[in-house]
């Protein structure tokens, strides 16, 4: 594991965090507001929305990609990328089945997938957000129940042990035991931290199954 | 032992973009057919996007804005055209489709492959493995994992049917001849940690044909 990953950037926890003025009041509105800009670029290529998009989750993304081990410049690009892509995929997002945060989180990861793949490589790969997911028939998920300040709340009910193990696991795309042998702990001990968390998660979003 | 749904640990590889390639094909094949599974890969990305959202904002580089509306004015690259699906296959990921159009060979009579992807350092592989009706894979087993997605037809396997859509884990314990129905052929879609290990002299001889 790339020690330096889990110092980069820097996440908060809890009360810790210190988010820009205008978010602490106005998270849900807020997400609800970046899915108007999305439909706002789809409808009209709208700039000024993109704009908007662009500085919110811009330097997330790029925070993400610092985390998942990326050097500096290729976490700028992919995080130019992934707005990019935004742009270009807007039609494509439907708010009735992710947040915003959501559908660009997909986006980033699907293209820090593809860069790691052509490194390895050196073989081109096809844009993978061409492609929306394959979906079982009508699934009453709730964009709602997951909508993102909804998920945020529920992350800050888990116990902090386990809110680590869902952060660790999700900045980074080691194997677990690789995980679990940064944080000292035996490989079951965070899976089994891993499955409360994501069973707790499940309870408080609702049965989405 | 058998598992006809991924494990949630699974899923949330796939979430969070640490499951091997082949893997991650066969569980998006199978989660476009399955509401549960696919849920809960929904919540495990809404986790995801909402951790991402709460991360301290990286410093970008001065003119990155003035990049961004720059590049967002280039036309875009013209849209790929992909396979279509052949005729009653599940949706499966476009690298599945273009493997069965452009690597599928005959391994043996009434056997088609089509290799997808391989890790080189691993040996973690993927297929596709087409089979005429009624006729049996030789029995074997796996070093490590299988994973399994019926794309077409129906094959059964130890008392049990699989259909289009159906998802299949076995590990070293299993030792199986899964069997195509009569009523057709069956497409599946197959990451294997490792090559299969042949326990019969027809396994024997069929694996060097196939190579899988």
């Amino acid at each position: 594991m790339n020690a330096l990953a889990f110092d980069h950037g820097g996440y908060h926890r809890g009360g810790a965090r210190a988010r820009p003025p205008f978010r602490m009041t106005a998270a849900p509105a807020a997400a609800d507001g970046f899915a108007d800009m999305i439909g706002a670029i789809a409808a009209r290529a709208d700039r000024a929305a993109f704009a908007t998009l662009f500085s919110h989750f811009a330097p997330r993304v790029k925070s993400y990609m610092l985390r998942l081990g990326a050097e500096p410049l290729q976490a700028e690009e992919l995080a130019q990328e992934t707005l990019l892509t935004v742009w270009r995929k807007a039609a494509a997002f439907d708010r009735t089945k992710a947040a915003p945060s959501t559908w660009i989180f997909t986006i980033a990861r699907n293209l820090r997938i593809d860069a790691a793949r052509r490194e390895r490589r050196g073989e081109p790969v096809e844009d993978p957000s061409d492609e929306p997911d394959a979906e079982p028939g009508p699934d009453a998920v709730l964009a709602a129940a997951q909508s993102e300040g909804r998920v945020r709340h529920a992350l800050l009910k888990l116990p902090p042990e386990q809110a680590e193990v869902v952060r660790l696991s999700f900045f980074s795309d080691k194997p677990h035991a690789e995980i679990a042998a940064a944080l000292h702990l035996p490989l079951g001990t965070v899976k089994s931290r891993l499955r409360l968390a994501m069973g707790r998660l499940r309870d408080l979003l609702g049965d989405l199954a | 032992m058998t598992q006809r749904h991924p494990s949630e640990e699974m899923i949330l590889d796939l979430a969070r973009g640490a499951l091997e390639r082949g893997r991650a094909l066969v569980l998006r094949a199978h989660l476009g057919a399955c509401t549960a599974c696919h849920a809960q890969l929904r919540l495990a990305e809404a986790v995801g996007g909402a951790l991402v959202d709460e991360l301290a904002p990286a410093d970008l580089a001065a003119d990155a804005l003035e990049r961004a509306l720059a590049a967002i004015d280039r036309p875009p690259p013209p849209p790929v055209s992909r396979a279509a699906p052949p005729p009653g296959w599940i949706r499966v990921p476009a690298d599945v489709l273009e493997a069965a159009e452009r690597r599928r060979r005959w391994a043996a009579p009434g056997v088609w492959v089509a290799p997808i992807s391989r890790d080189r350092r691993t040996g973690a592989r993927s297929y596709l493995l087409g089979i005429g009706p009624g006729i049996a894979v030789p029995t074997h087993t796996h070093k490590g994992t299988e994973l399994v997605c019926v794309l077409k037809g129906a094959f059964e396997d130890r008392g049990e049917v699989y259909r289009p859509g159906d998802f299949a884990e076995s590990d070293e314990s299993v030792e199986h001849q899964p069997r195509v129905t009569r009523d057709g052929d069956c497409v599946c879609l197959v990451a294997a940690d490792s090559a299969l290990v042949p326990r019969s002299l027809t396994a024997h001889l069929f694996q060097p044909f196939v190579r899988i």
